[in-house]
Order: C-alpha cells, then structure tokens, then sequence
C-alpha cells in the first residue's frame, strides 16, 4: 500500500494554479456523476449516442453545408445577437446558482483558506471553474451538429468555441456581480434562496419566449418576429456599434474575434480581482449570519402552536418547501411551464378554435398532473426524519395527506386564475378542465404515495424523479385523464370511458399501508 | 412497581440473528441502561420498541399494551431519540417543536409554554428562532431531545444520547434525564461511556449476540463475576470477553 503512495508522482505541481484547477474540475466532474447517481452506464450510453448522432447526423450535414457560407449581413446578424443572448441567459443563469453554492461552500472554502495557498489564486481558480463549466455544459449541447460541419468545410467556424469562452467568461463575472450584489442587499440566507429562483426565472425566459405565441397570441409574435426581419433588412436600419462583432468573430474573423475574447478577459480579471476580496468577507459573513439573524430575533416568543398532527405537517412541509431554494426553483420552473399552456387554451376560445380549445384543455390537464406528481413526489419522498414519523402515535395516512395538500396548494394557486378565466369564457371547457385538472394531480399525487422512494432531503436534488414504474403509471393515468378531458371539453358522454379506464388502473396500483410499509423496508 | 416494558423473546433477523429470544424487564421509574459491545443487538431492540422495526417474533409490552397490536396506543407513551438527532435543518427549534407536539397530538395550550421551558432548561432559548442547520452537533441533540420530551413521555428511550456532547452540554442532559425520572418517567438508555451508566442507572442489562448476559445493580453484576469492589467497565469486560470466550 505504502508502495504504490510512493510510487505516485503527481503530474502537476502540488499547490499550483493548474492543480487547483484541476482540483476543481475533479471535484465539479465528480458533482454530475453523484447528480446521476454515479451511474457511468448511464454516462457511457449517453457519450454512445452522441458519438453516433455525430458521425451519422453530424458529418452528414457537414458534408452538405461544406459549400455554404453565412452572409454577414444585417439580418443575419442580429439573428447571431439574439442566440448569444439567449445562450448567454443560459450560462447567467447557471453561473449565478454556482456562484451562490461556491459561496456557501463553508468547509470547503476554510480548507482553502486555512492553507498556505494565496486566496486571490483560489478564489480565481474557482472563478474560472465557473466559466469553464457553463462553456463545456452549452460546448456539449451543440458540438455533436456543430463540430463536423466547422470541420468538414468551415474550420475558421471553430472560432465559435472562442467566442462562447467570452461569453461563458462574460457570464461568470455578472453572476458573480448579481450573487455579490444579492448578498450586500438582502443579506446571505435570503441571496440562497433568491439566486436559485433568479437562475431559474433567467432558464425559463428562454422557454417562456419561445412560448410567446402561445402568451400574447401568435398573430402578434409572428408580427414581431417578421418586424425584427424587416427592420434588419431595412437599408435605413443600422446596427449599432459592435453590433457585427458577435457574428463576424464566430465567422472567424481576427479582428472581432480578438476584441471580444480580449474584452471577456479583462471582464474576468476585473471582476475576480475586485469581487475576491468581498468574496472572501462574504464567505466568512455567511457563517456569522445566522447568529446575527438569531440575536435580532431572539426577542420574540414561540408564535401560536399548531393543532393535530396534519396541521402541523401541512406547516411543516410548506415552511420546508418555501426554505429549500433548490426544489423551490424546480418548483416554480415546473408551475412556470403550465403558464403558456392556460394562454393557449384562453386564446383558442377567443378565436373559437373547435379542436385547439379541448386540446388546450386536456393538455393543461396532463400538465397539472405532472406537475402535481413532481410536486407530491417532493413533499412525500423528501423526509429527513422518517423514524420520527414513524414512532408517532399517527397513522401515516394523516401525514400523507398533508405532504399531498402541501404539494397542491402551490400550483392551485396558480390554476385558480387560469382556470377562472376559462370558466368565465367557456362554462363547460373550464368546469372539465377543473375536473381534470384535479383529477389528474390527485391521481398522479396517490401513486407517489403508494410508491414512495423516501430519502433525506439533502440527498434529494440529486435524484432525478421517482421510479421509472412510478412515472409510467403516472403518465399513461394522466393522458387517461387528458383523454377524458378532451372529448368532455367537446361535450361528448363518451369521456367517462377513459376516466374509468384512468380509475381502473389506479384501483389495480392502489396499496395499503401495509404494503406501503413492506415496501418501503424491502426498499431500505 | 408496575413494569414500563417487557419484552419477551423478542427476535430479530437480518441476515444473522440481531436480537435472539431476548426476554428484558424494566420497571416503572427507573432509569435503565443497556449496555453491549458494538453490534450486540442494543440498537436494534430499541427501534423494535419504538414501533420502527417488526420484531420476526416475540412480544412487547410498554405499560401494559401490547406494542404489536396497538402500536399507536404504545406510541403514544414512547419517546425515541436516536444517536442521530431526528431533526429538520431547515426549521428552528420553535419549530421543530411545535411539528413533534402535533404529531403527538399535544394541544397547543400545553405544548407552548411546555417548549418555552425546554427551551430555557436546554439553554437553547436564545437559538430558538435560529435555523437547525447552523447548530452544532451538541445544540441538535438538544433540539432533538426536547421534541422527545415535549408530549411528557411516560417512556424516554435514548440511543447513545451523550455521544459527541461535551462536558457541558452533557451534564445538563444528564440532569434532565435524573430530573424525568425523579419525576416519575423511566429512561432507557444505550452507552458506549459506562461511567454515565455506572453513575446514573438504577439497573443495568448487558446484552451480547442479541441476547442478554446479565442484569442488575452493579452490586448484582459484581456480584455475578465475584468481584467485589470492580468497575462496571471491569465488570461488563469480564462478561463480554467470557462470552466471546465460550463462543469461540
């Protein structure tokens, strides 16, 4: 054993930036494989597919498109803005999230610091992991189409890589500034919970705009789309200064090129050297706060107590899920997407779409149901102390019943105006889609009862959803469901032979406590 | 006296008996300690107690009710405290409180100035509104023991309880464990720190391989390996390596 600790030389130099920084690569690489549940299978498959997209989608195209160029033009050009703002949204949204969890990486971060290392290296190592991690993550996301056809015919397209290291760069310096600026304005606990739903609200922009026919009605973003088209192509339409670079340096032109990857540079260096020193107080601060925050509120009593064992678990679960910033996100990026949805089905009935009104319908209802199945599996499956629960005089199915009310009451606020509305313009469609809706989230929320996964709710983010029997079940009840809604919604009887179908299969899945518990201990 | 729990021929099996045909009285008002070597079963009896682990056979009895039959009527009397406090970090102990008296059912006219006084006794006033997960790890083991304490069990059941707790935050959960049972509850407890059980216990069981080896007063035990005047650490040595002795 000794031996082989002896034989191992280190191929950095212990201490040097390289080695930090491949300390941290380590340590972010071994971050998504704990995220997988360290499944290398999974990750060996995933790696298969795109090696096999890239050599029987990708080169195919590359060999295609080897004659084509990309005029620089107007047009194209602020089309070229627009994807960088869209990626960069992207990249800002992780970086802002990362950059909060490198700041409250305590033990972490005292081992840095307590060592011999200078902390402006650490800190702009880390900083750098940053930008490395949200350019590899979006480098990932288009390479398999994008790298044979720069390599086949275009490689001054290469250059793309350069300009989305600016970007990446660009974008770890002003989520650094937002987290900084987060922390000195509501102080640290608060940064942690709204830099999460910040970074998630910055992810969704990108959906939700791409939802923006659905929103504010198609006729009208298609208006903005071709209005966009046709001021760029206007001859009296200029762009403004730079307004060229992005495009010109993914073309591969030096000049443009070299300016911004120069300038995301400079960004960089300004912002590690500048934000480290109040990094390094910010970290020590966020140790400090909850003492601080403890003495200011040390003056109050206990507030009034709760009554009865579901009262005090609906308080607990919700207090919980209004804590956790993580699946707080999660959860409002889920409620986020029924948004569109609820749009659509309002528009429809403007525009007394036969078909598009039930098919709206039905699909808000799935989307409930999903939503309300992500939402049950949270509150259910989350528990950090189940042996407490257990040794209570209470049966489980009281605390079933508030993690289940807990899990609804969120996203039935948010269904209470969409679905006033529809009542409002068309009786029957809401009244269905009420019922769906319901339905569906009450279906999908027994289910993940009946097959809950518990584990502690810090090993939680990392699991990616309940078990794939669980999901199926849900699935194929909640398009049962959606079924039902659609032909309900056109005012046919024959919307009960779904909905029985939908009843049935949960009658064949439905398990007692008894089985719940047998399970739940095969399980452990 | 009454008894507060008899177990008898209480057997657990995982993939090797963990608990064999025990049979283990303690009386009303005592404070009990349970004492083993590491894997002697000790845990896992306690949680089968708890209502958290189905006994393969056997039967408990806590104040007279059958455990197996009525678990919520047993539960009701039970408080459990692991070694790994219970708790949520994401609540402050106000909280966590006021979650543990509903889930027993306290009302909340009882609970409240019942929290208030753990609180004070724990020293854990000034953190009430304090998030758990900043606390260490001797402020949680107060936070967890005060939620077992706040539906006034009839029966304390603690699992390593002053394990990592220093010298101060140890002798106040000794002081309160003395003053419950002063006050009429009993206490069972496991420990790896037999001067904790030497000192506070009224009797003392020592169980090894799933099956209790001895049980008394330490003058009972000393009497049992004739040597007068002994440690309890002698003592329970004596008994453990001349079991293993005989195993083997």
């Amino acid at each position: 054993m000794s031996e082989a600790l002896t034989r191992r030389r280190p191929i950095l130099p212990p201490g040097s930036t390289a080695w930090l920084f491949a300390h941290e690569m380590r340590v972010a690489w071994r971050g998504v494989l704990a995220r997988r549940g360290g499944n290398w299978r999974g990750l060996i498959i995933v790696s298969a597919v795109v090696i096999l997209f890239t050599t029987f989608v990708g080169v195919p195209l590359g060999l295609l498109l080897r004659h084509v160029d990309v005029p620089v033009t107007k047009a194209s050009a602020v089309i070229a803005d627009m994807v960088i703002a869209v990626i960069g949204s992207l990249m800002l949204s992780q970086t802002i999230a990362s950059a909060v969890e490198s700041l409250y990486q305590r033990g972490d971060l005292d081992l840095m610091f307590s060592s011999p290392l200078a902390p402006r290296k650490t800190l702009t190592v880390r900083f750098a992991t940053l930008a490395v991690n949200a350019f590899l993550a979006i480098c990932l996301f288009f390479s398999p189409l994008f790298l044979p056809v720069a390599i086949v015919g275009h490689p001054a397209w290469l250059s793309v890589y350069v300009v989305m290291a600016a970007l990446a760069l660009t974008t770890s310096s002003l989520g650094l500034l937002l987290a900084m600026a987060m922390f000195a304005l509501i102080g640290p606990r608060r940064t942690r919970a709204i830099a999460q739903v910040t970074a998630a609200l910055i992810g969704a922009g990108f959906f939700l705009g791409t939802q923006l026919s659905n929103i504010i009605g198609g006729r009208r973003t298609g208006g903005m789309w071709a209005e966009v088209m046709r001021t760029a192509n206007d001859p009296a339409f200029h762009l403004p200064p730079g307004g060229a670079w992005p495009l010109r340096a993914m073309m591969g032109e030096p000049l443009p090129l070299l300016g911004l990857a120069g300038g995301s540079i400079l960004l960089f260096a300004l912002a590690s050297s500048v934000l480290g020193a109040t990094f390094v107080a910010n970290a020590a601060a966020a140790s400090g706060a909850d003492t601080a925050r403890a003495r200011a509120a040390a003056k109050g009593g206990p507030a009034r107590f709760s009554q009865g064992a579901f009262t005090a678990t609906l308080r607990k679960e919700l207090r919980l899920l209004w804590r956790d910033a993580a699946l707080l996100s999660q959860v409002l990026l889920r409620m986020l997407y029924l948004l569109p949805l609820g749009f659509l089905v309002i528009r429809s009935i403007g525009a007394s779409d036969a078909v598009a009104v039930p098919g709206g319908a039905a699909a808000l209802t799935f989307m409930a149901g999903q939503v309300g199945g992500s939402l049950a599996w949270i509150t259910v499956s989350a528990e950090d102390a189940p042996d407490l629960l257990a040794c209570a005089p209470t049966r489980p199915a009281v605390f079933w019943r508030a993690k289940l009310v807990a899990a609804f009451l969120p996203m039935t606020i948010l269904l209470i105006p969409l679905l006033g509305a529809l009542t409002w313009f068309s009786p029957l469609t809401g009244l269905v889609s009420a019922a769906g809706c319901a339905a569906a989230a009450m279906a999908n929320g027994l289910i993940n009862i009946w097959y809950q996964t518990p584990a502690k709710r810090s090993d939680f983010r990392r699991r990616r959803g309940s078990s794939w029997f669980a999901t199926l079940a849900e699935t194929i009840v909640a398009g049962l469901i959606s079924v039902a809604v659609f032909i309900g919604a056109m005012g046919h009887y024959a919307a009960l032979g779904p909905a029985i179908a939908a009843g049935a299969i949960l009658v064949g899945l439905r398990r007692n406590e008894a089985q719940i518990a047998q399970a739940i201990r095969d399980a452990a | 006296m009454s008894d507060a729990l008899v177990l008898a021929g209480l057997t657990k099996t995982f993939r090797n008996p963990a608990v064999d045909r025990l049979d283990l009285t303690v009386r009303a008002g005592e404070l009990y300690a349970l004492l083993g070597p590491n894997g002697a079963g000790k845990t896992t009896t306690l949680r089968m107690v708890a209502g958290l682990l189905k006994p393969d056979a056997g039967a408990i009895s806590v104040f007279g009710i059958d455990a197996l039959a009525e678990p919520i009527a047993a539960k009701r009397l039970i408080a459990w405290a692991p070694d790994e406090p219970l708790l949520y970090d994401r609540l402050t102990p106000v909280e966590y409180l006021e979650f543990v008296a509903g889930l027993w059912g306290v009302a909340p006219d009882v609970a409240l100035p019942r929290a208030e006084e753990l609180l004070k006794t724990l020293g854990l006033w000034d953190e009430r509104n304090r998030r758990c997960e900043g606390f260490s790890r001797g402020m949680k083991q107060k936070a967890a023991l005060a939620g077992a304490l706040i539906h006034d069990p009839k029966l304390l059941i603690l699992d390593e309880p002053l394990t990592g707790l220093d010298a101060a935050v140890a002798r106040q959960v000794k002081d309160l464990l003395q003053a419950r049972v002063d006050a009429g509850a009993t206490v069972i407890l496991t420990t790896h720190i037999l001067e904790v059980a030497e000192r506070m216990a009224d009797r003392i069981g020592i169980i090894q391989g799933g099956r209790l080896l001895a049980e008394g007063t330490l003058d009972d035990l000393r009497a049992r390996t004739g040597e007068q005047g002994a440690t309890l650490e002698d003592v329970f040595l004596d008994l453990t390596t001349e079991t293993e002795a005989a195993v083997a």
